[in-house]
């Protein structure tokens, strides 16, 4: 599903913030990423999300290398994965319909298909009565659940969610990372990048451990109380 | 039509500030073309008409002489081009029709009767007929003393030149007017790909291709240039008008009408779709280049 081989990754001319990451998820694993600010983990999401091309090494996805991929190729590899951005990026001139009807638009999808299916999945993430509301007049947490309606909308192989939680309260956290486990067991597979060790150490995944840039594995018991807010 | 110029869904470009003016520069320029391309066609008119009608015609030209018997040196003339072969009519022109001529130059005047001005002839040359004109003068200018040929030649050649210069310089003009088109129109793509980078990179996350992009682009820039082209268009039509009815009114016969014919009017009439044609092709490059600069 998805393999990294000694990826580096630099801005530009600036420095590797990401070097020698090598990794392997298996398809319907579920992963959790999580390190201090300033790791590298944003980073690490962007190349998953084929927003950015790695400096170095290989990366694969779904059986095809990233950098022999044509410029053609990558709308329909993007369509197999889903991305929940930490600051939403829904569009605020489209409604919450709308804004999770998108992928299903731009993939072709007919008109009557869409509504009834994007109608269906905003009832299920609890926002059935805010199908015409427009994102500024929605809460933190409404947006982030729109977000990840349009995420998943397209039933993606692989989601990929930066900080979900942070925008939320911690029930509804909860229940977010249930839908999350929900995706999970239907196939999808998830890596959720998150500081709230609190919430990894409750459902005991896998850990990515992203430090200055380098990636261990880590069992839950290694993970620290919590994280410095000085990166450095 | 309506996919043509489709609304940008998701982009919005609608409600950019930085195109709002673009039509207006866009009217200011068709204006322009559409000026020029009236004045390219009523001149490419204006010169066949004048060839048309100088070819097969020419004029003698019988100088005054106060001593001379003109009248008698006008019927010789006459007798003499009639019977020469190749020459369909030939015809005086009295002395009044020459004043009329002439009013247009020196004003309806009484003083114009003493004025000592030739004696003309009108000459239609038969169609397809071979006639040394050379050879025709030379013996005119024997049989009648003061008699002269003339065949227009040296001055529809200078108008034909003037003509086409000018018609070059319209043509270059065009040229201009669409190239300073397309860099307005470049200037305003780049403005709204950067304003609009945040919103391009979500669609390209989320599968878009680079063709979905461009379209919204395309449709709204098009949109922009046929509605831009339009006023311009109608407001030069005008101007075509009321410069037709000054000339008109001069009554002066060294300058034609208008016309622009019907290959004029077409070309008008296309002038707003084949603007709305040429922004599209421009900002399909524009985009399209920019985007694959992007992952």
């Amino acid at each position: 599903m998805v393999r990294f081989e000694n990826v580096g990754m630099r801005y530009g001319l600036g420095p590797e913030v990401l070097r020698d990451i090598s990794f392997h998820l298996r398809p319907g694993s579920f992963h959790f990423l999580t390190g201090p600010t300033g790791a590298g983990k944003s980073s690490l999401l962007k190349l998953l999300a084929l927003s950015h091309r790695p400096s170095r090494g290989l990366v694969t996805l779904f059986n095809k290398e990233v950098s022999s991929l044509d410029r053609e190729d990558l709308p329909a590899m993007r369509r197999k994965i889903g991305v929940v951005y930490q600051d939403f990026r829904l569009l605020d001139h489209l409604s919450a319909l709308e804004n999770v009807a998108l992928p299903l638009k731009i993939a072709g999808a007919k008109n009557s298909q869409i509504y009834q299916h994007v109608a269906e999945l905003l009832e299920w993430v609890g926002l059935g009565r805010q199908v015409d509301a427009k994102p500024p007049t929605l809460s933190g947490g409404e947006k982030q659940r729109v977000a990840i309606a349009r995420a998943v909308i397209n039933r993606p192989q692989l989601l990929i969610a930066d900080e979900p939680t942070g925008s939320m309260d911690a029930e509804m956290g909860l229940r977010l990372m249930y839908l999350f486990q929900e995706l999970n067991k239907i196939g999808t597979t998830v890596v959720v990048a998150t500081h709230d060790l609190e919430l990894i150490k409750r459902f005991g995944n896998p850990v990515m451990y992203l430090k200055d840039g380098m990636l261990t594995t880590r069992a839950q018991d290694d993970l620290p109380a919590q994280f410095s807010k000085d990166p450095a | 039509m309506i996919q043509f110029f489709g609304k940008s869904a998701e982009l919005q470009l609608e409600k950019d500030a930085s195109t709002r003016y673009l039509p207006v520069v866009i009217a200011a320029m068709i204006f322009l073309a559409a000026l020029s391309i009236g004045g390219l066609f009523a001149l490419s008119n204006a010169i066949s008409d004048w060839s048309e009608t100088l070819t097969d015609n020419l004029t003698v030209e019988i100088a005054f002489d106060p001593a001379a018997d003109l009248d008698k040196k006008v019927t010789d003339a006459v007798a003499l081009l009639s019977a020469t072969p190749g020459v369909a009519n030939a015809r005086p022109i009295e002395q009044d029709e020459t004043l009329q001529l002439l009013e247009p130059f020196l004003g309806k005047n009484a003083a114009l009767g003493g004025l000592p001005i030739p004696r003309l002839i009108e000459v239609i040359i038969a169609e397809d007929s071979a006639i040394d004109l050379a050879a025709l003068n030379e013996k005119l200018t024997e049989a009648v003393p003061g008699a002269r040929l003339d065949i227009h030649r040296p001055w529809l050649d200078k108008m034909v030149l003037l003509g086409r210069s000018i018609q070059f310089l319209a043509a270059g003009i065009m040229l201009l007017i669409g190239c300073v088109t397309v860099i307005i129109v470049i200037f305003a793509v780049r403005t709204g790909l950067i304003m609009h980078s945040e919103v391009i990179q979500v669609l390209h996350l989320i599968g878009a291709r680079d063709n979905y992009i461009a379209e919204q682009f395309q449709n709204y820039f098009s949109r922009l240039s046929f509605l831009g082209a339009l006023p311009g268009l109608i407001v030069a039509i005008i101007v075509m008008f009321i410069f037709n009815f000054l000339v008109g009114s001069l009554e002066a016969s060294m300058l034609p009408p208008l016309s622009v014919g019907i290959e004029g009017v077409i070309a008008l009439l296309l002038l707003p779709i084949l603007v709305a044609l040429l922004t599209r092709y421009t900002v399909r490059r524009v985009v399209l280049k920019s985007l694959r600069r992007m992952m």
